[in-house]
């Protein structure tokens, strides 16, 4: 087999970069200790350090120690304030702060290119305060690693006594381990909670300065899914409670990737292992980080706008069906109007619609979230650019549907056993995977056996490929696309709207909410799980084939993950688990951005802002809007009915009465029996 | 499939109310006798009622019925069958049906959700069907609607039947939980503490739909229960327990007249047993409390 090397030099490397890894680890592990929440701003928080340091010693020449200390305090303060914006959503469901956490990671990107942070000089490095440097063996070591060297252990102690010695370690030890009796017994846990971001605000930003001096401009250091996935790997390996363990473990994730990067040649093969550690942590942490979650966390839902609302009024029911009828009709009159370049936006935003309601199923319905969806439409992408042309349309479409679902599956085993909110980091590694190891390399070796599988994309800078035609019709044109992509989205609404109503969601839902009762009346629990990667996995698919015909070119950049962070903003900005809602967030986030032309820092920021808005202020989403505005209508139509039948007491008041009865105060005890 | 080939008509054996007997049942935890050689019998229709102090060892028998807990010694048979070998996920199979004491249900689903979903276990469609509505599917669904449809009516449930379980009244939730059990149709019914958690008021209420519901599921049934008048107004037999031993074991007659079952009960006296409840059972169940914690 392979000769493994490990040269001293290359371990240091390893340990230096690992001290970054792990003091973001940290921060990680104290912020889910506190407040139970996967923070994916923790990276992003640093930046804004990082940068600001640039701004204070290239443009207002101040000393480095002291502009160290402003930056640091910036950061901080940027973690408090985190605090503060997102504190009333602590109690809510887990994924909803974790998404809300990735759009606050957004606004701090937006943040850093504010005018009195952002430096006039973007390409300006981050500055190191000395000119000391060491060689091991012919590597030659840069001052700003010897910094890391030295600051990295000194912050780690800091912490570590901190967290033992003094009032807010106690208090933030005691919040981990059960808040509410450490509420009763005098904590103030809302100042331990503030304080505790506050101090993984200043980490973050020793994370970002110390990692910074390496990267050519400070704010190319944007919120990287790399960096990201190893330092809350090293967290998962201290199972998201133990500081310690995570430290060291993020030293270990940084050596194992530079002798990762030293020993094997093929990125496919690093980013395979890389996947593969993250699965194995998982699951041998599986039984710790189980243990760490409490069980009420597993089945908060109820801000999710999963099940129909009661639509037993056949008027409502009338103009709900009327509107769609509408929309159905706008829609498919809108291409006749629109330009060639609106046209190709139209198809695209269909396509992320069908995405969208892929993630709805499974995270909106199932529980199960995945920051990988955009990996499973990369899988049927592949399918398409290698089988484009061979066979009929709809039958290529349902054959990438099919190895995407068996991929889904595949990549949700862990799910199984684990839940739900850690699957998100490892459908993170597998979307990392999929972009930096499947997509990256035409070719791959499998080692060990020495065959070769051409599952690449065969050009991973610029892959052309061609629209195939429908059963005989052309679809060359951006109109005619846009028809096929809108079908395509119809009958993917009408699919997964007969799921919800016919048997299916109500499965998938009960195994979320109640996973004991499930099994225990006899619901194949495993099997309902694997079926929701399935369906999910199926729509990825498929989309990712329309994806791949509507664009014609792409190269592995298409298939970004963070791009996953966009289509989890779609659901939730639309409303957990609302069909509607899916649709609507996709055309907010993909529609959105072509009215305010490309500029990346106004998307960037709409999404951001408004993915953090909506989560704040109005947790139904969306769905729940148009749910409004039908009911609206309803009674708007009622009033008018009325008027024509006037004197007759009958429709208004019967509104009224549905409208505004409130079952909760006036719910019979036991219902059905009183009148026995 | 090894099933026991001496039931006479495996079919026909699985329909109608099933007689459970408990031989000799024993378990220690910890070198706590918690239940000792505990026998009794449960006739094909019957409603027995498991009465006793706090750790008399009544939900430990209930779990060894079930299943959750392995019995060290005796065996628990249904329809002279030995469940011993039967894991407790392949007992609603042959009918034994258990509800829990916390009864969370499903907070997101609705109440038709829930009972679609107990008829799904029964009659389940492959997903591409279902998908695609073929002619199967959408006659199952249907049917299974009808099902609902008569339960929802015969509980009263009419008016939540959009309502999420989430937005219900503990005492609702427990009519769907009862709901549900209907539609599983079980031949042995374990209830735990039904009326744990919820109001005096609505503990009385629960008599009558509990017979309702021994009426139309035409099932034995096996409850454990804090509401001692609650046992001796529904139950035909009833078995008082006291340190993991029965005491008593009879009609409710002839249990009320038993001065050992008195001494039993909370060292009651007749007036704690005959008043109509409201002070004297309410000490036992704190309002708010909850249900109590499960091993």
């Amino acid at each position: 087999m392979l000769a493994f090397a490990a040269p001293n030099f290359v371990l240091l490397q390893g340990v230096i970069i690992g001290l970054g890894y792990g003091l973001l680890a940290v921060g990680l592990v104290l912020i889910y200790r506190t407040n139970r929440v996967l923070n994916f701003a923790q990276g992003q928080v640093g930046v804004i350090a990082a940068v600001f340091l640039v701004k204070l010693t290239a443009d207002f020449k101040f000393e480095y120690w002291f502009a160290l200390v402003l930056s640091i305090a910036l950061a901080a303060a940027v973690g408090a304030l985190s605090e503060l914006v997102l504190r009333r959503l602590f109690s809510r469901p887990r994924v909803l702060v974790m998404v809300a956490t990735i759009g606050l990671s957004q606004v701090l990107l937006a943040l850093t290119a504010l005018p009195f942070i952002r430096p006039h000089n973007l390409y300006k490095p981050v500055p190191v305060p000395f000119d000391i440097t060491f060689s091991l063996g012919t590597t030659i070591f840069t001052p700003a690693e010897v910094l890391t060297l030295m600051v990295a252990p000194v912050v780690a102690l800091a912490l570590a006594f901190a967290v033992r010695s003094t009032s807010w370690g106690l208090t933030m030890r005691a919040m981990s381990e059960n808040a509410d009796s450490a509420r009763l017994s005098g904590v103030w846990i809302r100042r331990t909670s503030t304080l505790t971001w506050t101090v993984a605000g200043a980490l973050s930003a020793f994370t970002a300065i110390l990692n910074a001096p390496g990267q050519t401009s400070a704010l190319t250091e944007v919120l990287s899914p790399d960096l990201l996935l190893f330092a809350l790997t090293a967290a998962l390996v201290g199972a998201m409670i133990n500081l310690t363990v995570a430290f060291v473990a993020g030293i270990g994730v940084g050596v194992l990737y530079e002798l990762l990067q030293w020993n094997i040649s093929s990125t496919a093969n690093q980013e395979l292992v890389l996947f593969l550690v993250v699965l194995v942590v998982l699951l041998v942490r599986v039984r710790a980080l189980r243990k760490g979650s409490r069980v009420g966390e597993r089945s908060t839902w109820q801000y999710g706008a999963t099940t129909a609302r009661a639509t037993v009024d056949s008027l409502r029911q009338r103009v709900s069906v009327s509107g769609m009828w509408l929309a159905g009709l706008g829609a498919v009159v809108l291409p006749l109007l629109l330009s060639v370049g609106n046209n190709y936006l139209y198809a695209q935003v269909c396509i992320y619609a069908v995405i969208a309601l892929s993630l709805t199923v499974l995270t909106g319905w199932a529980g199960q979230v995945s920051l990988g969806q955009f990996g499973l439409v990369a899988v049927g992408a592949l399918v398409a650019a290698h089988l484009g042309s061979t066979f009929p349309l709809p039958v290529l479409l349902l054959f990438a549907g099919a190895v995407t679902a068996v991929v889904a599956v595949i990549v949700g085993l862990p799910a199984l056993r684990m839940p739900g909110l850690f699957l998100a980091v490892t459908t993170l590694a597998f979307a990392i995977f999929m972009q930096e190891g499947v997509l990256a390399t035409p070719c791959w070796t499998v080692p060990g056996i020495g065959k070769t599988l051409c599952t690449g994309l065969p050009n991973p800078a610029s892959t052309l490929i061609g629209r195939p035609d429908l059963l005989g019709l052309s679809l060359q044109s951006e109109r005619s696309f846009a028809w096929f992509s809108l079908g395509v989205l119809v009958l993917s609404i009408f699919a997964v709207r007969v799921w919800r109503d016919k048997g299916v969601a109500r499965r998938l839902v009960a195994v979320r909410d109640n996973e004991l009762g499930a099994a225990a009346m006899g619901i194949p629990v495993l099997r309902t799980k694997l079926l929701a990667f399935g369906l999910s996995g199926f729509m990825a698919g498929y989309a990712g084939a329309c994806l791949a015909f509507a664009t014609e070119r792409f190269s592995t950049a298409t298939f970004d993950p963070t791009i996953s962070f966009i289509i989890i903003s779609m659901v939730v900005i639309g409303g957990l688990g609302s069909i509607a809602g899916a649709v609507l967030g996709a055309l907010y986030l993909e529609g959105l951005p072509a009215l305010f032309g490309a500029n990346p820092t106004i998307q960037f920021l709409t999404s951001g802002l408004g993915l953090l808005a909506f989560i704040l202020y109005l947790p139904g989403g969306l769905g729940e809007l148009l749910h409004r505005f039908g009911d609206m209508v309803t009674l708007g139509v009622r009033a008018l009915q009325d008027r024509h039948s006037a004197g007759h007491p009958g429709p208004l008041a019967e509104a009224c009465e549905d409208g505004k009865e409130s079952f909760r105060n006036s719910e019979p005890l036991v219902p059905g029996v009183v009148e026995s | 499939m090894s099933t026991p080939v001496s039931t006479p008509a495996a079919p026909g054996a699985l329909t109608g109310p099933a007689r459970l007997s408990v031989e000799h049942l024993g378990v220690t935890f910890g070198g706590v006798r918690a239940v000792d050689d505990v026998s009794f019998t449960a006739e094909p229709g019957a409603i027995v009622g498991l009465i006793g102090a706090n750790g008399s060892g009544k939900t430990t028998t209930l779990d060894m019925v079930s299943g959750l807990v392995a019995p060290q010694q005796g065996m628990v048979r249904l329809d002279g069958r030995d469940l011993t070998e039967y894991l407790p996920e392949e007992r609603p199979r042959i009918g034994m049906v258990r509800s829990f004491q916390d009864c969370r249900l499903y907070p997101e689903l609705s109440v038709l959700d829930v009972l679609l979903l107990c008829e799904d276990v029964k009659h389940e469609v492959a997903v591409l069907s279902t998908t695609l509505q073929l002619p199967w599917a959408r006659r199952s669904e249907k049917r299974k609607r009808a099902a609902v449809d008569q339960v929802i009516g015969g509980f009263g449930l009419e008016r939540f039947r959009h309502h999420r379980t989430a937005e219900l009244s503990t005492g609702t939730r427990r009519v769907v939980d009862l709901a549900s059990i209907v539609l599983a149709q079980p031949r042995l019914l374990l209830l735990d503490e039904p009326t744990a958690g919820i109001a005096q008021r609505e503990a009385e209420a629960f008599i009558p739909l509990l017979r309702r519901l021994h009426q139309i599921a035409d099932t034995t049934i096996v409850l454990v229960e804090h509401d001692v008048p609650l046992v001796f107004e529904l139950c035909t037999r009833v078995v008082v327990m006291e340190l993991g031993r029965v005491v008593a074991d009879g009609p409710p007659e002839v249990v009320r007249a038993d001065p050992r079952a008195l001494a039993a009960y909370l060292g009651a006296s007749d007036e704690a047993l005959l008043a109509s409840g409201p002070t004297g059972t309410s000490t036992t169940r704190a309002p708010g409390s909850g249900p109590g914690r499960r091993p």
